[in-house]
């Protein structure tokens, strides 16, 4: 369901990801789109371009906040500094929730940049779990973690993807950023049914959904958002939005951009599978 | 839904995991652009891969780790050259490449951001002018302004200093200082002139997402004639949030140095034309139009 707890009750439809090559046509053209997400951490400033532009964008559109490097997942307890500054940007951009991924990606405040996989163990769970309970309770706004692709399985695991982020959501209890593409990456790499992962997701925590393509190896997938979104991947979303009902769904394209347009056709697909607000507010 | 109890735990602990694979993922790749073979201590990267790494029907522990060490590289590597397109210039690919390995090694990143990325390097490339010989002194200066480009593009910015402040006191108890997102740098190359070439072949991007590369990007601009070398004074500001760099009189420079170091406006003066050949009436005349400049250019705020 769109507008819950973990939305701050806020309902979204469908929108896509704000990307420097599109600014001046957003700007210019004001494009009709219901909402765009923003990577905290290009606006986490002090001054310049980046955030004139974000308030240009903010004077018309809402806007939500996704991170890359909040790291729920160390075994270290969240970076107060980090902290700081991305709640200053969410007064800024009034965002209704934030997300960031369910990996870890630092080691002794050394960054790697990196969406880096968990292992699947009960100690991870909680130290998660631990770190996403601090984020909301500094921030005071949802939090909703994102499944992420990866690559690499871990010995220590003694659950499966799902299970952990399962474990980790109630534990924190927390909202679900759904990245049905992720799992699709995710399942051909490590082969298992991608739809027992969407059939095993709590539906009510699912505040939003991400979309996007993908690069395909000879022996692997790789999430690079550089391409439209595939019918498998769509196949997901449509049972994803069947168990959770009409949730923010947004569009990810971060590599060879095509122009604002085509994005925005290619994240309107979306909406073929959404039911309207009215439908949902009768369910 | 109904929490399971955790079992008794018997494996390797999270920060044991994240330190082996950090270790893992931060290793320089070969040239190849392949993990290593041999870990640190000599024995094999496979068999250190396989002892926390599943490995499946489709690869093996080290070519799973393999992705993520590539990964890591080629998002810092092309973060780095982003931001120091001049100094690849200057250097060529495979000097530069041996240079931002070995910065990033000695300095990885510490912020959530890529954008810091650079900030050690100046300081870096002075204590290791092996690596940028024998162009060491224009590499520095590349580096440098490179660097205060970031600074320019989105440092914050003070309120503006109100013209009527200097009209109310005597230039003794003036303070004054300069934005935070301007640098001033005196140079021995005319570093401003060869980046203004180069921004013309190549486009300006660069943002964090959560994507990953599907291969290294190279974007090879060499300098092949390097420019004589020719002192300049340089401040690196931003104007309408565009970054622009504006040559200075070597007095204006110490003047503004000085007052940046929180020198009270007679002092600046005083030390801006000690050594300088420049009659009192012209440096008076000069200080006025400066400073006219600056207040236009909203330079200068509050001590």
């Amino acid at each position: 369901m769109s507008a819950t707890r973990f939305t701050g009750h806020a309902d979204y439809g469908v929108g896509i990801g704000l990307r420097i090559p599109h600014y001046q046509h957003i700007l210019d053209r004001r494009p009709g789109v219901d909402w765009f997400e923003i990577i905290s951490e290009n606006y986490m400033l002090d001054g310049g371009r980046p955030l004139a532009v974000l308030d240009r964008i903010l004077e018309r559109y809402r806007v939500v906040q996704h991170g890359v490097s909040m790291y729920f997942g160390n075994f270290a307890r969240p970076n107060r500094d980090h902290l700081k500054k991305l709640k200053a940007l969410t007064h800024r951009t009034r965002t209704p929730w934030v997300s960031d991924h369910l990996c870890w990606g630092s080691v002794d405040g050394r960054y790697t940049h990196d969406l880096l996989p968990m292992p699947y163990t009960w100690e991870a769970v909680e130290k998660t779990a631990r770190n996403i309970r601090e984020v909301q309770d500094f921030l005071e706004l949802p939090v909703a973690v994102e499944n992420v692709s990866s690559y690499a399985e871990f010995h220590a695991s003694e659950m499966s993807e799902w299970e952990f982020l399962n474990e980790v959501v109630e534990r924190a209890d927390c909202g679900i950023l759904l990245d049905v593409n992720n799992i699709y990456v995710s399942s051909q790499n490590h082969t298992f049914d991608p739809l027992d992962y969407v059939n095993a997701v709590p539906a009510a925590r699912v505040a939003q959904i991400h979309i996007a393509g993908h690069t395909r190896h000879e022996r692997y997938i790789l999430d690079t958002h550089d391409h439209p979104v595939i019918p498998p991947v769509w196949k997901l979303y449509k049972r994803a939005i069947e168990r959770c009902g009409r949730t923010a769904t947004l569009l990810e394209w971060d590599d060879r951009i095509p122009s604002f347009d085509e994005v925005h056709r290619e994240a309107l697909k979306a909406t073929k599978y959404l039911p309207d607000e009215k439908a949902n507010a009768a369910a | 839904m109904k929490k399971r109890t955790p079992p008794r735990d018997t494996g390797a602990s999270l920060e044991e995991i994240q330190r082996l694979m950090t270790r893992a993922v931060t290793r320089p790749l070969t040239s190849g652009e392949r993990s290593q073979r041999a870990w640190a201590d000599g024995s094999r990267t496979a068999d250190v891969a396989a002892s926390f790494i599943k490995p499946n029907d489709l690869l093996t522990s080290f070519e799973r780790v393999q992705i993520y060490n590539q990964q890591y590289w080629w998002r810092i590597l092309g973060s780095f050259q982003e931001d120091f397109r001049g100094l690849r210039a200057v250097l060529g690919e495979r000097r530069f490449d041996r240079l931002a390995v070995a910065y990033l090694e000695a300095h990885g990143s510490t912020s959530w951001s890529l954008r810091n990325l650079g900030k050690l390097l100046p300081a870096f490339l002075e204590n290791h002018p092996a690596l940028t010989a024998p162009h060491t002194a224009l590499a520095l200066d590349m580096a440098r302004v490179e660097w205060a480009r970031i600074v320019a593009f989105d440092d914050p910015e003070l309120p503006p200093l109100d013209p009527a402040t200097l009209a109310r006191k005597t230039p003794a108890t003036i303070r004054l200082r300069l934005q935070p997102y301007i640098t001033l740098l005196a140079l021995a190359h005319p570093v401003d002139a060869l980046l203004r070439k180069l921004r013309q072949s190549t486009l300006e991007t660069g943002s964090a997402s959560n994507a990953v590369a599907a291969s290294r990007r190279r974007r090879p601009v060499l300098l092949r004639a390097k420019p004589e070398p020719t002192p300049l004074h340089l401040a690196i500001h931003r104007v309408d949030l565009s970054v622009y760099f504006k040559r200075l009189e070597p007095e204006a420079f110490i003047l503004l140095t000085a007052l940046n170091a929180g020198a009270s406006l007679e002092g600046a003066c005083a030390s801006a034309f000690a050594k300088s050949p420049t009659g009192a009436e012209e440096a008076a005349a000069k200080v006025r139009e400066w400073f006219a400049t600056w207040m236009e250019l909203g330079w200068l705020a509050k001590g």
